[in-house]
């Protein structure tokens, strides 16, 4: 481009300002001095900080030829990014600053003089993590001091600073969750030997120990030698070997990239010269992993014992090795180890290593047993026919009366009562695929999410233990009775006028009438900064979002074959006198009309104000909401925003934002800069209540959004398969009269019942909170596009 | 007529279109066709609806006529309309017309994506009357025992405004595609792609990967179509990381994070 060209570019970039002509000369001036390939992509950058400074936007021009003697052309988005950021948060001036200094400011870093910190590789990581786990196991990710895992949470480093380059320092990230990935899915943990089994016999005799059985199976392994420390260690490395190599077979090209770090890692370990030759043998050996070849040499053979433990190492890179062969192999190399001159040191581990958390991950494993079979006993139970029970008197019990009503304590009714022996019990059988139950000879198909559970559960235990299944014929056979002497735990204040509201219970399929109150109440705006730290921080966000949902605003349009209107519809005419010639009746709407189309949707956002959302997810729902709204004042959409929590059945609350007939105004913004987490999470009575609300509207579409982190729950009994079928019972209530629910949600752990509660389809969830007013904006426009 | 007979043989399937079946469809799509029962395929994209119809029109050996449906598609184009020719009106058959005429099997892919007033003229086909007003000829046409009608719709994640009505769905038989059994999509993408065993192999692996990030960041994981796509890349030399990069990960999504994370996940298996 020449310099009229760019100069005719930045004219309207800049327009409806305009630019001194001497100042567009010399912004052009500059562009047109740029490389040709790289005009473009500045006057794109350009036109994206124009409309956030113009004093921005000329700086960026004025230092970009000096930062690009040192700047690469693809590192120019992330250094006009940079720059905005130093723009957001130290003005104009800091801005300055930091282009003038560009060397300093921004190159060092990526040059990897400094280190990625976990919160950095994060983003790529989880989605990385979660792809490769699968849905059998939930991995979150932490940082911590090294890299480890309890089997529930990956933990990585704080930062990798060991290489030069970015993208180094993340292929070690990369490598170290795939290693804990393939550490919990291979089950090392798992390994629990009998006290009795060969092995262990075998390694007490030698050493004179005895297993001790109050401990985890592998800290109470490596208690059987003389050194636990050297048996430890020796089981990490040989596990880490065995781990490698299912890397190798399953991930070939991740240890393709990985095999380039490791002469950089071997470069940089610290010889060890003073080292005994137990010592000696072990760094020799952990050199090896990172692909040492060179084995001592013709002044210095390498010692026999180093020959016989990689002997010993060799078979396990083979497929189909399990963790008691890392324990047979480990305490081989022990002997040989042991039978050099010691003493033992301990030399620092290598950086590609994981560290073992035994305790941890028995303590994870034990709640989440217990968890899984509490989860798949009362979810087979709900499927399983209930006993007729005797017990169940319906006098009086759905709806009390008034006098006794407010007497009664919320958990009475939902405690299951102990089984009645003489109820006869089907017999209940698990499908091989875990796809079918049997009961009494019939076959029932299992909800993929009980499916998903069994699975998970046999993956543990190899398979779900048949005590499972008996106890939820049990609870499916028994009878829930009151507890008639609980006691009364609260003192019930009535409010003016509450409204009444059935709640669903799943196990007598039915109602409980009149069963919870809901309270409307009035969210106090606050005064504080929120609203403009807010547009502050997502300003570019909120631009693209402004433009975004312009271009969803029902525009105009043509419609064809219309009795009148503004011109003549060609096709309709040709139709028309051929169906003259035809014969037949020619039809009357030959005109195309303007018409600007009413997208009639109505839509409530019903967002989860319980304790657990303190914090970050607060933060990220409030954003969410104060983008999603600037959003909609653009498009038109009605909507209406309430919160929602309380306290037990009698204390259900409902947060007024904003009313579907309200308009979006300054008050509604400080309403949802002062939401705030209040108690807990009952989901019926708003959701019965905002469909009360919709049914009302005549809006062709209606939906409710709900915004969410994690499943319903109140203080009392309202938890668990109870308060999820509720609320997917008020979820069909709403479909039912045409409503469509959909539910974002930022718990991990959703999957399991979350599209029990919506369907499959009706959800969506969030990997990373901070996501969220990201997603938020781009979901509603999917649903409604 | 001569015409139409000409259009009709175009539409026929010569030799044996390449399908692995899922499960009973075959067996259930035939009785469907024996006893005359109109078909509906559900199912994320790219996981063989449109080749089904193929192999079972090719197995049952009428012609097949596909109609990709949009929001502009109006009754006329599905039933027909009058043209002029050389001064005279003439009548030309929509492939919906062309189809029941023919006793072929017509395809409505994409159902959904049609607006709701058009959608309304299969009712009668897709009932016991089996019949196809065409108004405009004053006509009804009956359908001859060949004739089958099937619709396509994805239930996945999509606008609430986009629902096919239940005075629709509640007329077919349904069968449920999803991706393939690992063992069966190997073979579908080594067979489509010519792709050796274990390429195929990581390939699925790809896909059952980012199967795992439904609704945790992508709306939809890779489909085997996208598999095939990749496959056929590599055969032709490109190397395999940008030949996922290209045909599996950028078509997934336009999010950066995501992407760089997908692409974390073609290094780690590439
Ligand atoms: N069961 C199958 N047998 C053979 N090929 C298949 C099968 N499923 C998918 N394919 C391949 O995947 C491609 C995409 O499938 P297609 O039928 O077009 O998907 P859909 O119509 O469901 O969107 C096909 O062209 C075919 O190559
Ligand atoms: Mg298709």
């Amino acid at each position: 481009m020449d310099a009229d060209a760019i100069s005719e570019r930045l004219r309207r970039i800049t327009a409806p300002d305009v630019l001194n002509e001497w100042e567009l000369e010399e912004q052009a001036a500059t562009v047109a001095a740029l490389p040709e390939p790289l005009q473009d992509e500045v006057l794109r950058h350009y036109q994206a900080i124009w409309p956030v400074s113009h004093g921005l936007a000329a700086l960026f021009l004025h230092h970009l030829p000096q930062a690009l003697t040192c700047l690469a052309p693809e590192q120019l988005g992330d250094w006009t990014k940079a720059a905005l950021a130093a723009y957001e948060q130290h003005g104009l001036r800091g801005a300055d600053l930091f282009l003038a200094e560009t060397e300093k400011n921004f190159l060092c870093r990526l040059r990897g003089e400094s280190a990625l910190p976990f919160a950095a590789a994060l983003p790529r990581l989880r989605p990385y993590v979660h792809a490769l786990a699968g849905p059998l196991h939930d991995l979150d990710l932490a940082p911590a001091t090294s890299a480890a895992t309890d089997t529930a949470t990956l933990f990585l480093p704080r930062e990798i600073g060991l290489f030069k380059e970015e993208r180094q320092n993340f292929l070690l990230y990369k490598l170290l969750a795939s290693l804990l990935w393939a550490q919990v899915a291979s089950g090392t943990y798992r390994w629990a030997p009998a006290p009795t089994a060969d092995l262990i016999q075998e390694v007490a005799a030698r050493y004179g120990s005895r297993p001790d059985e109050g401990l985890p199976a592998l800290i109470a392994y490596f208690r059987l030698f003389p050194q636990p420390a050297l048996a430890e260690e020796l089981f990490v490395l040989t596990e880490t070997v065995r781990l490698l190599a299912l890397l190798q077979r399953e991930l070939p090209g991740l240890m393709r990239d990985a095999a380039a770090l490791f002469p950089l890692l071997l470069a940089q370990r610290p010889p060890f010269p003073e080292a005994s030759d137990q010592a000696s043998v072990m760094e020799q050996l952990k050199r090896h992993l990172i692909g040492e070849t060179k084995v001592g040499d013709a002044n210095n053979p390498a010692p026999p014992a180093l020959a016989a433990a990689g002997e010993l190492l060799l078979p396990l890179a083979r497929a189909g090795t399990t963790p008691a062969d890392t324990a047979h192999a480990a305490a081989r190399l022990y002997e040989i180890i042991a039978a050099l001159p010691g003493p033992y040191q301990a030399t620092p581990p290598l950086p590609c290593a994981i560290s073992f958390r035994p305790a941890e991950a028995l303590a994870v494993r034990t709640r989440r047993q217990h968890e899984e079979k509490t989860r798949f006993i009362t979810a087979l139970a709900a499927l399983l026919p209930s006993a007729a029970s005797p017990e169940t008197g319906e006098t009086g019990e759905d709806r009390p009366p008034p006098a006794a009503r407010h007497q009664e304590a919320d958990t009475a009714l939902l405690l299951p009562g102990l089984a009645e022996t003489e109820i006869p019990r089907p017999t209940v059988l698990l499908g091989q695929g875990l796809e079918t139950v049997t009961i009494d000879n019939q076959s029932l198909a299992l909800p993929p999410e009980l499916q998903r559970l069994g699975q998970r559960i046999a993956a543990d235990l190899g398979q779900v233990p048949p005590e499972y299944v008996a106890a939820a014929a049990g609870l499916a056979g028994s009878s829930y009775h009151p507890h008639a002497s609980s006691p009364i735990t609260e003192e019930i204040v009535i409010p003016p006028t509450p409204l009444t509201y059935d709640e669903w219970d799943f196990r007598r399929n039915g109602f409980r009438k009149d069963w919870c109150l809901l309270h409307e109440k009035e969210i106090l705006p606050t005064k504080g900064t929120f609203i403009e730290t807010v547009s502050r921080k997502h300003r570019g966000l909120l631009l693209r979002l402004r433009r975004q949902f312009e271009m969803m605003r029902p525009g105009e349009r043509f419609v064809r074959r219309q009795r009148d209107g503004n011109d003549l519809d060609l096709d309709a005419i040709i139709e028309a006198l051929a169906d003259t010639q035809a014969g037949q009746a020619p039809s009357d709407r030959l005109f195309v009309r303007l018409r600007r189309d009413q997208r009639q949707i109505a839509v409530v956002f019903l967002v989860d104000m319980s304790s657990s959302t303190e914090g970050w997810v607060s933060t990220a729902i409030k954003e969410s909401l104060f983008l999603m709204c600037e959003s909609l004042a653009v498009l038109g959409d009605t909507y209406a925003v309430y919160g929602f929590s309380g306290m037990r059945r009698l204390r259900s609350e409902l947060y007024h934002v904003k009313h579907l007939d309200e308009p979006y105004n300054d008050l509604v913004k400080a309403k949802i800069a002062a939401i705030a987490p209040q108690e807990y999470t009952r989901m019926g009575p708003p959701l019965r209540h905002i469909t009360r609300l919709l049914t009302a509207s005549d809006a062709k579409a209606r939906l409710i959004v709900t915004l969410s982190d994690g499943k319903p729950e109140d203080y009392d009994d309202y938890k668990g398969e109870y308060a999820i079928e509720d609320t997917r019972h008020a979820l069909i209530e709403a479909k039912n009269l045409g409503i469509h629910p959909f539910c974002i949600t930022i718990d991990q752990q959703a999957h399991d019942y979350i599209a029990h509660m919506y369907g499959e389809v009706n959800y969506i969830v969030i990997d990373d909170v901070r996501s969220l007013p990201n997603r938020m904006p781009e979901i509603y426009r999917t649903l409604t596009g | 007529m001569e015409y139409a007979e000409q259009k009709i043989e175009e539409h026929r399937i010569t030799s044996q279109p390449f399908y692995l079946p899922q499960g009973d469809e075959v067996v259930i799509a035939r009785a469907a066709y024996r006893n005359r029962l109109p078909l509906l395929l559900k199912g994320p994209t790219g996981c063989g609806k449109s080749r089904f119809m193929q192999y079972l029109a090719w197995e049952l050996a009428r012609p097949l006529i596909t109609v990709s449906c949009h929001d502009d598609l109006s009754t006329g184009d599905l039933v027909g309309r009058f043209l002029i020719k050389g001064g005279e009106a003439v009548w030309v058959d929509g492939p919906l017309t062309l189809a029941v005429k023919a006793g072929a099997i017509c395809y409505l892919d994409e159902v959904v994506e049609a607006r709701k007033d058009t959608t309304v003229v299969i009712h009668p086909l897709a009932d016991d009357r089996r019949e196809l007003p065409i108004e405009k000829l004053g006509e009804l046409l009956l359908a001859p025992p060949e004739f089958m009608l099937a619709v396509s719709y994805n239930p996945g994640y999509q606008s609430v405004l986009k629902d096919l009505k239940q005075s629709t769905r509640q007329r077919f038989v349904a069968l449920e595609f999803r991706y393939p059994a690992a063992a069966v999509e190997e073979e579908i993408v080594q067979t489509e792609a010519g792709v050796d065993r274990e390429l195929a192999h990581t390939l699925v692996k790809l896909a059952a990967m980012t199967r795992n990030l439904k609704d945790a960041g992508l709306t939809e994981g890779a489909s085997t179509r996208l598999l095939i796509h990749a496959g056929r890349l590599m055969t032709d030399g490109i190397p395999p990381r940008q030949a996922c990069q290209v045909a599996i990960t950028e078509p997934l999504t336009d999010d950066h994070e995501m992407l760089a994370a997908l692409d974390e996940m073609v290094r780690s298996l590439f």
